[in-house]
């Protein structure tokens, strides 16, 4: 190959070949600013996973470690893989056809996630997921928000009126929406419908929240009401968002996470990503150099 | 269940196992088991089952159609045995011979009839025109009368064949009944039926022994032919003098032809078996299809097929240039306004249940045809003017009522699938809208238009009742001599005879397996066609790709 | 020269151009010579059959048309006076007059009465074959939609649904004789022109349903699924329910389809003529599967083939053909209009 062609990946320095470098150096990353970030356990751990859409690799040797009730931010240029990462932590993967973990594993609470005795579903009432365009259902705001604990076969009308007053009240709804919960959620605006989503998700009860790129439709101002929900969400939930803007990485995340073209590059708390990151090319990123 | 978990790597070892109960996601519920399957299994294995319906149908009318039309072959080898051993083949030979005779007195008939038509024209009386050809009429007659013997000898083989073959079929029958008899273990009643084989031997003795009064009778037409022929009527025109000299050439062809019937005749032997084949080439060939005949039935699909090709081509010739233009002009040059309207109102067509048209044409439009085709300013149209309602052409109007919305709606989604950049840069190098269609936007669309037509074509060929209602319901292959004229005679269909005979065939004869050979023969038909449009189709996507 | 963009932009008057304006008006013509064409068997087969549907008082229906069963019509003379009586009103006048007995009178069958038990025949036909159609349907769909992966398999089953979508009604019709009249041995009924009309329709309902099912937006579903739905779940839930009104107002072109088509149900379900209403006279319920029925579209074949065509026969024949054309134009209408109205209302 003609130096003319070469591609970013070898101009760039490519990330070191080896995993415990990289599994092990954000562990250390993160454990330097202790300082300012209260000591947590892992709740997700990602070993080595090599991922396939047929014949083509999407995730090239990644490992992570995710902690509970933080906000991970996934960043990177389009087509990364960050997306993909993030839906194979529910496993919503499995609905597209060829796409398989090849090897490594995801474990979630310390079980493998794509272990033959793991329910799927079970696995998805734990993991929620918001999605890059609002999906609510064509039905009122107050059955998208008992939707799925009617699914569960919760029918008693008292706890379901609590859990759609919390979950609105959670995700700052409640109080835009409380005169009419019976209306359509079609008819609220883009940020509200994104709102929607997240109570949706948080009625469950899920332990980890996995946003895909949720404000990216939104105008600026349902964007930082939906930033803001993240803050006070974390309190709660381990949150893992994909985002393609890196100041709102910089604003709601505590760790990042930066990939290239299928592989982790660096992984680190947010402030040492965007402050001092110690990766040449995480630094091209995220200094607008290209991406 | 707990004990098929994957033991965690021993770095959250510490951490997984008092948390492995509140992640809780493992299948340790008891979930529903059926067989093996889950609930969701379950429903999946349902639908996939409801899924392989269509695979099922398609397979159990392949499976049915052979089956009930498999036996045929066999069942008509032995139609066919049979028609040679009671020698009923031999008397086709010589019946073939006063045919012959017959189609010549036709021609006669006809030659008296224009000159006929010719002198009253000139302005003579009936009396006198028929004195004036009193010296053909003499000439005809002679000759007429010269097939006399032949036809004698031959109505007396007929009933000698005929009661042959009726004296084996009750054979068959009685052999049947034993057997059912046995079968039911009626042993002292089935031994009760007196089982005599057909001699065919000794039974056609009488009917061979004829030879030479058939060559008696043979010579003695050839003679008198001869002798007629010798006569040398005049007649007004030249134009009909020729013809005459023309029949008198075939008349001699003809009776050159008595030797070989003959030998024909000498070398024919009842011991000779039909080979399987020829059951076979007979239905695929076959020229007659004469179910239910005293003398010999016949399976021949060829007329049909003929009959549904004409029709069906008769149709597109309507429907092809009108629902193409259709489509042509609301994809591209109608407003939306009109796309609005006209499109529903040609989908809508295609509602108008078959047997209705089939009842506008018999009780409406073949008369009206009929009555337009006598119109003297039409004349010079081919075929007009008939005096058949019920024809190719009828038929065909309105099968392509039928067609065109079938292939007005296809071709009209596969313009819509032209890339509108097409368009645009064809306008762009200063093209008209004529020239953008007929250069860019037709070729770009060509294979969706042909497989749109092919479609049309199978949904015209597999129509029934139209074709049952309106074709005129001839069994005979039209005639081709006519030239464009052809398409107003009337067809039988393989369709429409299928509907027509149905009813009438009983359970387990060679009729009713006939008819489900036909349609076998329809239903790979179909599959043909479609096969041909889909492929069609999927070269037409890969070459825009 | 003076103005040389005004010349070169003028349009050029040619034979080119009155080509192309003829060529373009000749596609014109055939659009609205078979918009004509379709507007005139309408018309024709409306303006001949009103007059035996309707009547000019009261209730300006004729009623016994549509609630009688076809009787014969009897046409004589009696005391200088021309007389048409259906059969029984007939043989109430025979016995009436008791010099009756001696008439002449020209009988034409079917052309008197009505056509009530076509009617309820074809109706009993469609439902049931539309039911079963629809389950089958459905349910391939949904299979075809939300569960199957792209296999040698699934193509395999398209495949077949396209193929099966070309056979010709007749030779279903041969198929359901075959399998449902001899080697099943139920007869001429109702239950096996059920099942032969729902094979044949089954591909415009697979295809209809699919359609419907894709409309149905990717995220109800993952949504739903990311909820921690079962499969089941989501498609009864979030699916289904938003598909439907798609489903079944595609399948009403099924309806049409199945209430027009004459040949599948000759040798499988109707009876030329039938004296018993399809619940009269049933020893045992299950009776009621097994009993053929007079259809409106055979009924319609028989007038227009077996019967002498003249000024009596012609009005039943005509009506018969109105009333039947009237049903299928709605049914056909009804989804068109259902179909245009259900694309607007539902836009995700």
């Amino acid at each position: 190959m003609s130096a003319a062609t070469l591609s970013p990946m070898e101009r760039l320095p490519a990330p070191p070949p080896s995993s415990p470098s990289l599994a092990v150096a954000p562990v250390a990353a993160m454990s330097a600013p202790a300082a300012d970030l209260p000591p947590s356990r892992p709740i997700i751990d990602i070993d080595h996973v090599d991922f396939f859409y047929g014949q083509s690799q999407a995730l090239h040797d990644v490992s992570l470690r995710l902690d509970e009730k933080k906000v991970t931010a996934f960043i990177g240029p389009s087509g990364c893989g960050k997306s993909t990462l993030l839906r194979c932590l529910n496993r919503m993967n499995d609905l597209i056809d060829g796409a398989r973990v090849a090897k490594g594993s995801i474990r979630i609470r310390g079980i493998d996630i794509h272990a033959p005795a793991v329910d799927v579903i079970e696995l998805r009432k734990r993991v929620g997921m918001v999605f890059q365009k609002s999906n609510p259902f064509p039905k009122s705001i107050y059955e998208n928000i008992t939707y799925g604990l009617r699914l569960q076969g919760v029918k008693d009308k008292g706890r379901l009126d609590a859990v759609v007053e919390k979950s609105l009240r959670g995700a700052a709804l409640w109080d835009e929406v409380k005169d009419r919960l019976h209306a359509s959620g079609l008819g609220l605006s883009g940020g509200q419908q994104q709102r929607l989503c997240i109570a949706r998700a948080i009625a469950v009860e899920p332990d980890i929240i996995l946003m895909d790129e949720p404000c990216s439709a939104l105008d600026p101002i349902s964007t930082s009401k939906v930033e803001e929900l993240i803050h006070e969400l974390k309190k709660e939930f381990t949150i893992v968002i994909v985002t393609h803007n890196m100041q709102q990485a910089a604003r709601c995340s505590d760790q990042t996470a930066f990939f290239y073209l299928g592989r982790l590059i660096e992984f680190a708390a947010t402030r040492t990503i965007f402050m001092n990151p110690s990766n040449p090319q995480t630094e091209a990123y995220v200094s607008g150099r290209f991406g | 269940m707990a004990s098929t978990r994957i033991p965690p790597s021993p770095e959250t070892q510490a951490d997984a196992t008092p948390a492995a109960t509140s992640a809780g996601f493992l299948a340790n519920k008891a979930r529903f088991r059926f067989f093996g399957l889950t609930l969701d299994g379950c429903i999946k294995a349902f639908f996939g089952g409801n899924a392989v319906v269509a695979v099922l149908v398609l397979t159990l009318i392949t499976i049915f159609l052979f089956k009930e039309g498999g036996g045929f072959f066999a069942q008509n080898r032995a139609n066919l045995q049979i028609y040679r051993q009671a020698g009923l083949e031999y008397v086709d030979f010589i019946r073939a011979q006063t045919t012959g005779h017959t189609a010549l007195t036709h021609e006669l008939s006809d030659l008296r009839l224009r000159q006929f038509h010719r002198l009253t024209e000139a302005g003579k009386s009936l009396a006198e025109a028929n004195a004036a050809l009193a010296g053909f009429d003499e000439f005809a007659n002679q000759f007429g009368d010269a097939i006399i013997p032949l036809r004698g000898l031959l109505s007396d083989l007929t009933e000698t064949a005929t009661a042959l073959k009726s004296k084996f079929a009750t054979t068959e029958n009685l052999k049947i009944a034993r057997q059912q008899l046995l079968a039911a273990g009626k042993t002292a009643e089935a031994d009760k039926i007196v089982i005599s084989e057909v001699n065919f031997d000794a039974e056609l003795k009488p009917l061979l022994g004829t030879l030479p009064a058939y060559q008696a009778a043979s010579a003695e037409t050839a003679a008198k032919i001869t002798a007629a022929l010798t006569v040398k009527p005049a007649l007004p025109t030249p134009e009909l003098q020729a013809r005459l000299e023309q029949f008198k050439m075939l008349a001699a062809a003809y009776v050159a032809d008595f030797p070989a019937v003959e030998k024909n005749l000498r070398a024919w032997d009842y011991r000779q078996p039909v080979p399987f084949f020829r059951s076979i080439t007979s239905f695929i060939f076959g020229r007659d299809w004469i179910a239910q005949s005293s003398w010999q039935e016949w399976y021949g699909i060829l007329p049909l097929f003929v009959g549904s090709l004409m029709v069906s081509f008769v149709a597109l010739l309507f429907a092809v240039p009108l629902g193409i233009g259709a489509a042509i002009y609301i994809n591209q040059l109608a407003s939306p306004a009109e796309q609005r309207i006209v499109k529903p109102c040609i989908e809508f067509i295609s509602a108008i249940p078959s047997v209705v048209l089939g009842f506008f044409g018999v009780i409406f439009l073949g008369e009206n045809l009929r009555l337009l085709s006598q119109q003297s300013w039409l004349a010079w149209v081919p075929g007009f003017p008939f005096s058949e309602r019920l024809n190719i052409l009828t038929a065909g109007c309105l099968l392509a009522l039928i067609a065109v919305p079938t292939i007005f709606t296809l071709a009209e989604d596969s313009l819509n699938n032209v890339p509108r950049a097409f368009k645009e840069a064809s306008f762009a190098l200063g093209a008209s809208r004529l020239q953008t269609i007929i250069k860019v936007i037709v070729p770009a669309s060509l294979s969706g238009i042909i497989s749109a037509v092919l479609l049309g074509l199978g949904r015209v060929i597999g129509e029934t009742m139209v074709v049952l209602l309106c074709a005129g319901n001839r069994i005979a292959i039209p005639d081709f001599t006519a030239g464009l004229a052809v398409i107003t005679q009337p067809v039988h269909t393989m369709t429409g005879l299928i509907a027509q005979e149905m009813g009438e065939v009983p359970v387990g004869s060679i009729g009713r397996h006939a008819l489900f050979m036909i349609g076998l023969v329809l239903f790979f038909l179909s599959l043909l066609i479609n096969w041909l449009a889909q492929k069609i189709v999927r070269r037409y996507r890969i070459a825009i790709d | 020269m003076t103005s040389p963009t005004a010349t070169h932009f003028a349009p050029r008057p040619g034979l080119g151009r009155t080509w192309e304006r003829g060529a373009l008006w000749l596609f014109r013509v055939a659009t609205y010579f078979i918009v004509l064409c379709g507007a005139f068997v309408f018309g024709q087969i409306f303006w001949r059959g009103a007059p035996t549907v309707f009547t000019a008082h009261a209730p300006f229906v004729n009623v016994a048309f549509f609630t009688e069963a076809p009787e014969s019509l009897h046409v004589f003379a009696y005391q200088g006076e021309k007389m048409e009586l259906g059969d029984r009103a007939f043989n109430a006048f025979k016995a009436a007059h008791a010099d009756a007995g001696a008439i002449k009178d020209d009988s034409y069958v079917y052309s008197a009465g009505g056509i009530f038990p076509c009617i309820v025949g074809t109706m009993l036909l469609v439902a049931g074959s539309m039911g079963i159609a629809l389950f089958l349907g459905v349910s391939s769909a949904i299979y075809l939609n939300e569960y199957a992966r792209d296999s040698a398999f699934v193509r395999f089953i398209r495949l077949a649904i396209l193929n099966l979508a070309g056979v010709p009604s007749i030779v279903f019709g041969l198929f359901g004789f075959g399998m449902f009249v001899i080697f099943f041995g139920w007869n001429v009924s109702l239950l096996a022109g059920w099942f032969t009309l729902a094979f044949m329709v089954l591909p415009v309902v697979i295809t209809a349903s699919e359609e419907s099912l894709k409309a149905v937006p990717k995220g109800f579903r993952e949504g739903s699924l990311a909820l921690g739905a079962t499969k089941w779940q989501t498609i009864r839930k979030n699916v289904l329910p938003y598909a439907l009104p798609g489903i079944l107002t595609s399948s009403i072109l099924g309806i049409a389809r199945v209430a027009g088509e004459t040949a599948p149900i000759m040798f499988t379900a109707a009876y030329v003529v039938r004296d018993k209403l399809p619940w009269e006279g049933l020893e045992k319920w299950t009776d009621f599967f097994f009993q053929g029925v007079m259809a409106l579209p055979y009924h319609i074949y028989v007038v227009s083939s077996k019967i002498p065509q003249n000024e009596y026969t012609a009005r039943v024949q005509y009506g018969t053909a109105f009333v039947f054309l009237l049903i299928v134009a709605l049914i056909a209408s009804t989804s068109i209009v259902l179909r245009s109205r259900l694309r607007n209302r539902y836009k995700w």
